[in-house]
């Protein structure tokens, strides 16, 4: 998942994006600006955006105004220090989806990052649950038919991205946007060799079963659909 | 109305109207008494006179040998209670009325015309003494004798007295009357006029610090007596929603760069316990800890300078006066180690003394931040210039930096509270967004005046002028 952290206050953000990263294996992008997030929010590859209210250039609220005005459905958090309510409610009304007061808890900020995306995503629940293979979101481990599948972080999040998309048909172009920041390098190559690895671990958890990831070649890779019951033959 | 307040602007001017009223009252009674007095005392007199002629008239030729004249009372018709005597020329009493003793022998001879006030059987009686002549046998040869005779002549003044003590009291009652009349009268003409004064305190009062709207009535526009009132209290008001809407901007921004600084410290903690770390990686967290902290506290004390600074204002019991060639040195020395590291050169001209009415803490105060902000935006190797020059009345103190200067949009609001040029950039410094503001409220503090000049690309100005201590 990757989050774009709008935010002035250099060490905040410091701290935040090093959170993000660490602990919720979040890829993140920094903003010390309303207008340069801006500009990154264009990119449309955020799957959250974590929004400081008071930014130099332009404000959060007028950040987050323009990116509703852009059809852009994108999860916000606003992050804010300023007192009474009305300033959230108007916040909220102009397309926010959470808000944090300030001075936080990074805990509870990672908690409601989390469920923001889940949400974005269309899951209700921590757990995502696909063919046999069960993700959970708050630990970060993934169990296939009961046994334990132990990932590097890297194929977790891979995974973790597929999950959240069934059916879907993802790009090696949009791991890429979706798993790494703008530090990375970008090598398709490296999404191909890690996807190798997971469905390789994947399949080790249970041995003749049909392959959870499905690779069209040319297009991308698809989480394999449950096959249903009444054409099993 | 305000009765209950021991000062009533209506109650005195009523009390003035009424005390105007009384005194033209008395006026009044006193003059009328004195015209009435006049007037009637001279009709009494007029009768005196008619009266003392009749007595006159009656005056006859007693028929007797020696030729005199004697009073014949049988024709006088006279009020009853009316005295009189007539005496001859020789002093011998012709006739007196009945109810009279006389004033006496010799009276008659010896005193001129005129008129007497006696008491006569207990009552005031206006006299008149009237000389007059009679002729005796005018039909013998020699054209008969002329004999003079005296007449005293008297009525009772107390029905004159009576008419002009009726007249005053006329006159009393009527002013009394108006005195009655036009003290409800005037309360009630004040009190309607005082109403564009009542609607205008009742809606000054209805101004709160959360609604600030005035909108004073017409008629306390339109008033000639309010009007100035009316504009003192619209400036008033506004200069204070002004003040008041900055204070609130100031809390709320305050609140604003306190939690985000707390929000640093306490991320930074809370990051460093999300899981198991090395020493080193702890004890570089508690070093960043240690950072944030130190950044929070300088907030802090540069807020509660600016605290200090700006309650103040009014005047301290010893005016302070400082060196501020001293001060500038010593802070030139203690600005070395960050010059140095920034490889900036600081160049300073200044005369020999230069006394500005700031205490040394102040003094530094204001040399050090304008230093400081003149440093950390110089590039590397560029000079900064200091200039300290006196001049008849006044100290003049420049700050000049070759750095990439201020944008002429956000010119005007480098010495808000808060204002930062480069938002980022400052922050990353350290710069909490208060050093320009605390000069300003210093300098001003102590008569002064700070102004910015800068050209983006160029370089920023800072002229601080201060009167001679």
């Amino acid at each position: 998942m990757r989050v774009l952290l709008v935010e002035d206050e250099v060490r905040l953000a410091e701290n935040l994006a090093a959170a993000l990263r660490d602990a919720a294996g979040f890829a993140v992008d920094w903003a010390a600006d309303g207008e340069e997030g801006d500009a990154f929010a264009r990119n449309s590859v955020y799957d959250l955006v974590i929004l400081d209210l008071m930014l130099p250039k332009l404000d959060g609220l007028g950040v987050l105004k323009r990116l509703r005005a852009r059809k852009d459905a994108t999860p916000v958090l606003i992050l804010t220090a300023k007192e009474g309510k009305a300033a959230i409610i108007e916040l909220l009304n102009a397309g926010a989806d959470d808000y944090l007061a300030k001075p936080f808890d990074l805990g509870e900020l990672i908690a409601r990052a989390k469920a923001l995306i889940r949400r974005g995503k269309g899951a209700a629940h921590p757990m995502l649950t696909a063919v046999n293979v069960e993700v959970n979101t708050l630990e970060q481990t993934v169990h296939r038919a009961g046994s334990l599948v132990d990932l590097s972080p890297t194929e977790y999040r891979i995974l973790e991205y597929l999950m959240h998309h069934p059916r879907k048909v993802v790009s090696k172009r949009e791991l890429l946007e979706h798993l790494y920041d703008y530090n990375w390098e970008h090598h398709s190559n490296v999404i191909e060799a890690h996807v190798s690895n997971l469905r390789k671990k994947l399949d080790a958890a249970e041995s003749d079963a049909a392959p959870v990831i499905e690779t069209l070649r040319g297009r991308g890779y698809r989480l394999a659909t449950l096959p249903e019951p009444g054409r099993d033959e | 109305m305000t009765s209950n307040l021991s000062r009533s602007i209506t109650w005195r001017l009523i009390a003035a109207v009424l005390a105007v009223e009384f005194a033209a009252a008395v006026l009044v009674i006193v003059l009328s008494w004195g015209y009435e007095r006049h007037t009637h005392f001279r009709a009494f007199d007029v009768m005196l006179h008619g009266r003392a002629d009749s007595v006159l008239g009656a005056v006859q030729d007693a028929e007797d040998t020696e030729d005199n004249v004697m009073l014949d009372k049988a024709d006088l018709r006279l009020p009853q209670e009316d005295i009189y005597e007539v005496y001859d020329e020789r002093g011998r009493l012709l006739g007196r009325s009945p109810n009279w003793q006389g004033l006496g022998e010799g009276f008659a001879a010896t005193t001129k015309d005129g008129f007497v006030r006696k008491i006569v059987n207990g009552r005031h009686y206006r006299l008149l003494r009237m000389h007059g002549s009679r002729i005796v046998d005018p039909g013998e040869p020699g054209g008969g004798k002329l004999r003079h005779v005296a007449v005293l002549y008297g009525a009772p003044t107390e029905r004159v007295w009576g008419a002009i003590w009726h007249a005053v009291a006329v006159y009393a009652g009527g002013s009394l009357l108006l005195l009655l009349v036009s003290g409800p009268l005037v309360a009630w003409v004040l009190h309607r006029g005082l109403a564009p004064l009542r609607d205008l305190a009742a809606l000054a009062g209805n101004v709160s610090a959360n609604a600030w709207e005035f909108e004073p009535p017409e008629t306390a526009r339109t008033t000639r007596e309010l009007a100035p009132l009316t504009h003192a209290l619209e400036s008033v008001l506004e200069r204070l929603e002004c003040a008041f809407v900055q204070q609130r901007t100031f809390v709320s921004d305050a609140a604003h760069e306190l939690k985000t600084a707390v929000a640093v410290v306490k991320s930074s903690l809370q990051l460093l316990g999300l899981r198991t770390r090395t020493p080193a990686e702890y004890q570089a967290g508690l070093d960043r800890c240690l950072a944030d902290t130190a950044r929070l506290e300088d907030l802090v004390a540069k807020m509660l300078t600016l605290a200090r600074v700006e309650s103040a204002t009014t005047a301290t019991s010893t005016p302070a006066a400082c060196d501020a060639v001293r001060c500038l040195e010593e802070t030139m020395r203690e600005m070395e180690t960050v010059a140095a590291l920034r490889q900036v050169r600081v160049d300073k001209t200044a005369p020999e003394h230069a006394s500005v009415p700031l205490t040394a803490e102040d003094c530094q105060l204001v040399v050090s931040n304008l230093l400081l902000n003149a440093l950390q935006h110089s590039p590397t190797g560029a000079q900064v210039q200091l200039n300290l020059s006196v001049m008849h009345d006044a100290v003049e103190m420049r700050v000049a930096d070759h750095g990439e200067g201020i944008d002429p949009t956000v010119q005007a609001q480098v010495f808000d509270r808060f204002f930062r040029g480069d938002h980022s950039r400052s922050r990353a410094t350290g710069g909490a967004g208060l050093g320009l503001a605390i000069c300003k409220a210093v300098v001003e503090k102590a008569g002064g005046s700070i102004a910015l000049a800068s050209t983006p690309g160029q370089g920023t100005i800072v002229t601080v002028r201060l009167p001679r201590a």
